[in-house]
């Protein structure tokens, strides 16, 4: 009587195989890997000679559904992607395009005038202008000689 | 480190009236949801403009063409990048339940959306079997 047949622990291989296909069909990869480790939404910086400017690509937001501030040296952006009006789940046949809320917070390079910010949307990129403030003078110290 | 060689690149065509870039090629990413009349198809394409937009059929593909349009002026000098400017391409193959000659578009915020009607399933018909 053989212990150990060949045949036998194949087929077990096999289950097992289809247990971890069966396993990664339920996970779809598409989207977080393409997305892994990036920050939403993939923002540009640009500098003109009176102005700096942010441009973000948000397809699909509309200016209320946006916040932006500015504290601190830092511009926060706030937003929410919403779904297309009562469409249930299991309706959709693909789904990639980003959902939900997010936030995203930008240093900025220098001095802006904040109360001078404006924002404008064209064909889905943000575009955020932002006044360079005015230089700072150097002020001088007057050293007095100690008696 | 890539958003470095980029602009680097960059400065180095400027002197050039025209320097001839070479465009990237995106895939958009898209959604297809089912409603009672078809199915809905939508894709972000942010920067891409009625003007640079194509979009066609041909026998049973359909095929959505954008080009980016730069938004900034021509002196913004780039400190930080996190996206190219290039074109988006896509294609998908329609199924027969799809009414071909029916599908609308409209783009809206850097989002296409196209309506796919369904088609009308044509009724079975009885073929009468004659005895000889």
């Amino acid at each position: 009587m053989a212990l150990f047949r060949w045949g036998h622990s194949w087929d077990a291989f096999h289950d097992l195989e289809r247990e971890v296909d069966r396993l990664l069909q339920s996970v779809n990869l598409s989207f977080q890997g393409l997305r892994f480790g990036r920050q939403y939404p993939p923002v540009n910086l640009y500098e003109l000679p009176t102005e700096y400017l942010i441009t973000a690509e948000l397809p699909g937001v509309k200016s209320e559904e946006l916040e932006l501030t500015i504290a601190n040296g830092v511009l926060s952006m706030t937003g929410r992607h919403a779904n297309p009006e009562g469409t249930a789940e299991e309706r959709f046949r693909r789904q990639e395009r980003p959902r939900g809320v997010w936030q995203r917070s930008i240093s900025l390079p220098d001095r802006v005038k904040a109360d001078e910010l404006s924002a404008e949307f064209v064909n889905g990129i943000l575009k955020v202008h932002l006044p360079k403030a005015e230089e700072v003078k150097p002020r001088q110290i007057p050293v007095a000689f100690g008696a | 480190m890539t958003s470095e060689l980029t602009q680097t690149a960059k400065n180095g065509n400027t002197p050039a009236p025209h320097p001839p870039v070479e465009r990237l090629v995106f895939t958009p990413p898209i959604d297809i949801y089912e409603t009672d009349a078809g199915l809905v198809l939508r894709a972000d394409l942010p920067g891409v403009s009625l003007d640079t937009l194509e979009l066609q059929v041909q026998d049973n593909k359909l095929t959505l063409f954008g080009r980016m349009e730069q938004v900034v002026p021509e002196n913004a000098r780039l400190l930080h990048q996190e996206y190219e400017t290039g074109d988006f391409l896509r294609s998908f193959i329609l199924s027969d339940e799809v009414d071909h000659q029916h599908i609308t578009a409209k783009l809206n915020n850097g989002v296409l959306e196209v309506v796919l009607p369904k088609a009308d399933k044509p009724e079975p018909r009885r073929i009468p079997v004659a005895t000889s």
